[in-house]
């Protein structure tokens, strides 16, 4: 009987050990508060809008896309993107963007759109009627 | 209406069924023929209420919310059949059919072995309970009519003929951002329709229609399997249930077998299939990126697994008289397969992971959320509850006893691996719950260690005796594996380079287990077939841990343009873009790129683009070169017919509002004011210019320009700007008169000349190998016959 909780404690032991260091080091958070995404080079999932005024730049020849987002409150942040600008990316409601702040700059390294789906156009439909 | 009345009456024959069953095992007399039949009237109401909603999906009856949602005139059958499964009401519903269909044969089943009907068939009356009630009227109904709850449609989607009806004028709505018009079907419009002698069902002509990523054959087989094994996990679970009521654990081990094999082998396939599904269809290269979605029918799946090895620990302890060991742990996990079951769907379904995955369904309400936490809270109070009252007893029945070098341990150990395996798995999905989330990272690396040390102990334990083996005898019967894993070794390292330690490690712990099953196999396979299936299950994931090896370590990836007629030289392969055609109906575009692998015949693979009109955007999908050694992989990213490039500048494109400025290829750039066009004329649709006045500042030197847009009858042309002296060219693209904003294509005048002097059809890639996946495949399939086997073998055993 000892045998086996020896076996099964260690392997628990070090997997919960493992998983616990990985966890904290693979951890992205969300965060909605722009002023602390540019607080921290930490990754991070930053959710906000896309500042449909302000100008983007697509570059072909880099393959980047360079766009403003904004937060609940109204904080911007310019963000750029190594990648081709993402399908539904103009008529996305909210964008999840995963990357880090640096020198003045989001990097995002994967955008996320979410979009009016066939789920939502009830409620956007009747926002605005 | 006949769909919910249908669901109602299941509901309560399966609560009657269900207090039936109770009484049967307190004792009372005549009930149980009562209870059977009750369990009967139940599973002919949902028999019904499928086919009604088949038949309701198959004769477009668009008054119900559900068939208009989710399926469209323009389908074919077979998708029409997937329309099914396509929403979370029917998805429901699926699972609800094939669970009551488990039950009647699990009926069957426990009716003739001893009193295990009514125990066993009471708790799965309880889960029958819960899923009628998730579809019933009160939550998630597939029955519900359109005009239930307001909802906006089309007007494309409305009959044209009764959209002029005076009375539709307080119906239409138009939303501004998109410039649509809706009308909004609530009780008030069904009212009015029906005071006018228009029915539903004619006034809306067609569907919304399917998503096009389901719009695919594996979608028509992926989801009834994956929800037969979720519903299949029920079934331990009653039985783990029934021997704790009862406070009788020897024979429920070798009743529930079999349906626990079983349902790891379809559960394990119906995962699989999705994964194929996203390989094929979604075009990012991969069969798994560990969403949530997928996640969530990998935990339940693990939990069986785990569980398999430590029952035929107890099976086998049990010869000498006495439960056998490991009892507490077997019960523990039947339990948990199925109410992580219904974690996993309160994780996708109630809409906690909104953020986290993109195929998550959205939040279905509160009630709908509260249900489920109910349902997951009902089972896990139960199981955990009913284990904790019959803990002393439990306890008090252990077998002290255990050798190192034993079976017994080692088929322990891989149940903790298996169970670490599930409980990383499971911590990763719910991390967003909390507001966190994990990189694919985190379940890679974690498991990397995990599957070396299943390998390791999947070919280990079976060189082990029961009860206890002599160190000499283990070395004497691994002569054969370790010689062939040595020559393994030597080889992949050589010929395969591989160099990683880790790698090196995964691969020759696969190898190993393969080796030892296979050579086990090979000795009965001349004798009692039957006894095969564990074999052939072990040599089925061995192979598919080196088909993960190969497929995601070593695949190569690169982005490249094709321009037609031009061979590129790419990952060993010769690729030629040679054209597009037009399918389906000039619905879909195929690009046909000439693969020439080293110097044999080229083979033709054909990604497809189109833009679909379910969700207005770009879908593209994949096409493979498959063989059994490597995957060649194309999944298309753009196209660009060459027109454009003579016409439109190459450069980067920028947005900006007046008196904004930027910085773009060395130069600055100001919008300094915007070129007012003449109202009047634009307004009775004369011709007229607009545009935006720029400063253009580089090396010092400024320039102000116009980028103008002229409209000449009913051409709109933009005429470019050319500065020499910075080697510019501005163009203007895109002005909106009313908020001004302006959008200008900024290029060296050079580049530009060139280009617009070559135009090309160019079709941009992304090309890459996947050597092995082929395993993958192959593993899965051959373990899912090695379930199958052993289920056989079990249910022979189930009798005595």
């Amino acid at each position: 009987m000892k045998n086996k909780y020896i076996f099964g404690g260690v392997i628990v032991v070090v997997f919960l050990g493992m998983m616990i260091y990985l966890f904290t080091k693979s951890n992205v958070q969300y965060e909605s508060d722009f002023g602390k995404v540019m607080s921290t080079e930490r990754t991070i999932k930053a959710t906000g809008s896309w500042v449909k005024e302000k100008s983007y730049e697509i570059n072909k020849s880099e393959r980047t896309f360079v766009f403003y987002m904004k937060d609940a409150t109204g904080h911007e942040m310019k963000v750029i993107y190594s990648g081709t600008i993402p399908n539904n990316f103009e008529s996305a409601k909210s964008i999840v963007v995963t990357g880090q702040y640096k020198n003045g700059n989001f990097h995002a390294r994967d955008i996320l759109t979410k979009c009016p789906s066939k789920y939502q156009d009830k409620q956007s439909a009747a926002a605005s009627s | 209406m006949a769909g919910s009345i249908l669901i109602t009456l299941a509901l309560a024959f399966s609560i009657f069924s269900m207090v039936m069953y109770y009484l049967t095992y307190r004792g009372a007399k005549n009930t149980l023929t009562i209870a059977r039949m009750s369990y009967h009237a139940m599973a002919i109401f949902v028999i019904m209420a499928s086919a009604f909603l088949m038949y309701l999906i198959i004769t477009h009856q668009y008054q119900y919310e559900y068939v208009y949602s989710y399926s469209s005139d323009d389908l074919p059958f077979g998708y029409l059949l997937a329309t099914f499964w396509a929403g979370q009401q029917g998805s429901f519903m699926l699972w609800l059919f094939v669970t009551v269909l488990i039950g009647v044969f699990l009926q069957s089943y426990t009716g003739k072995r001893d009193d295990l009907e009514p125990r066993v068939m009471m708790v799965f009356s309880l889960a029958t309970t819960f899923l009628l009630a998730m579809v019933s009227p009160m939550l998630k109904n597939p029955f519900a009519y359109i005009w239930a709850e307001p909802m906006f449609i089309e007007t494309v989607k409305i009959n044209a003929s009764y959209l002029t009806q005076p009375f539709m004028q307080n119906f239409m709505f138009n939303d501004p951002n998109s410039g649509q018009t809706f009308v909004k079907m609530s009780g008030d419009l069904y009212a009015t329709l029906q005071g006018a002698g228009i029915s539903v069902n004619q006034f809306i002509a067609h569907g919304k229609g399917l998503n096009p990523l389901l719009q695919n054959f594996w979608m028509q087989i992926h989801p009834p399997i994956l929800f037969t094994g979720f519903a299949m996990t029920t079934v331990p679970f009653s039985f783990a249930m029934a021997a704790l009521i009862k406070n009788d654990y020897k024979d429920w081990v070798r009743q529930s077998f079999p349906w626990i094999l079983a349902g790891s082998g379809i559960l394990g396939l119906g995962i699989m299939l999705g994964g194929y599904w996203a390989y094929g269809v979604l075009g990012w290269g991969g069969y798994w990126a560990w969403d949530p979605v997928e996640n969530a029918s990998l935990v339940p799946w693990l939990i069986s697994v785990a569980g398999i090895h430590t029952m035929i620990v107890q099976r086998k302890t049990q010869s000498k008289g006495g439960m056998g060991k490991f009892v507490k742990t077997n019960l523990l996990l039947s339990i948990l397969a199925y109410v992580m079951v219904l974690y996993s769907t309160f994780l996708t379904r109630s809409g906690v992971l909104g953020d986290a995955s993109v195929h998550s369904f959205v939040d279905p309400g509160t009630i709908v959320y509260l249900f489920l936490i109910i349902f997951v809270g009902t089972f896990l109070l139960f199981g955990i509850g009913m284990i904790f009252y019959r803990w002393r007893y439990l306890e008090s029945q252990i077998v002290n006893e255990e050798n190192l070098l034993a079976r017994e341990l080692a088929l322990f150990t891989a149940a903790v691996t298996i169970g670490a395996s599930a409980l990383i798995v499971a911590v990763g999905t719910s991390a967003p719950i909390f507001k966190q989330s994990v990189e694919t990272r985190f379940y890679n690396e974690m498991h990397v260690p995990l599957a070396i040390i299943i390998g390791f102990l999947n070919g280990f334990s079976l060189l082990l005796k029961w009860r206890q083996t002599s160190g000499e005898d283990i070395l004497k019967k691994s002569k054969f594996s370790l010689i062939a894993t040595g020559v393994f070794a030597v080889l992949i390292i050589l010929f395969g380079k591989v160099y990683d330690i880790m790698m090196i490690l995964l691969t020759v712990s696969a190898a190993f287990a393969f080796f030892v099953n296979a050579e086990i196999a090979y000795k009965i396979f001349t004798g009692n077939k039957k006894m095969l299936g564990a074999y052939i299950a072990h040599i089925g994931i061995s192979l598919f841990i080196l088909g993960v090896v190969g497929s995601s370590a070593y695949s190569k990836q690169v982005e490249v343009d094709l321009t037609k007629g031009k061979p590129v030289q790419v990952l060993g392969h010769t690729l030629e873009f040679t054209g597009y055609n037009p399918i389906e109906n000039n619905t879909k575009y195929e690009f046909n790129v000439s693969v020439r692998d080293g110097g044999g015949k080229p083979s033709v693979i054909k990604p497809i683009m189109f833009v679909s009109t379910f969700n207005n955007s770009l879908m593209r999908e994949p096409d493979i070169l498959e063989g059994f050694t490597k995957d060649f992989y194309i999944s298309p990213l753009s196209y660009d017919d060459g027109t454009s490039a003579a016409k439109s500048p190459q450069g980067n494109a920028v947005t900006l509002m007046p008196d904004e400025k930027t910085s773009i290829e060395g130069a600055q750039l100001t919008y300094a004011d915007f070129i007012k066009p003449d109202m009047s004329v634009m307004m009775s649709g004369g011709n007229f210019q607009m545009g935006a006045k720029l400063i253009v500042t580089k090396n010092g030197k400024s320039e102000t320009i116009e980028a103008l847009m002229k409209k000449e009858g009913q051409g709109v042309t933009f005429i470019p700007v050319e500065l020499k002296d910075a080697d510019l060219r501005v163009e203007l693209t895109k002005i909106d008169p009313t908020t001004k904003k302006a959008e200008f294509v900024v290029g060296k005048l050079s580049a530009t000349a060139a280009v617009t002097t070559l135009p090309a059809e160019v079709l941009a890639v992304n090309a890459s190998t996947k050597p092995f996946i082929s395993l993958v495949w192959i593993g899965v399939a051959v373990m899912v016959i090695g379930f199958f086997v052993s289920m056989y073998r079990r249910l022979q055993e189930s009798w005595t």
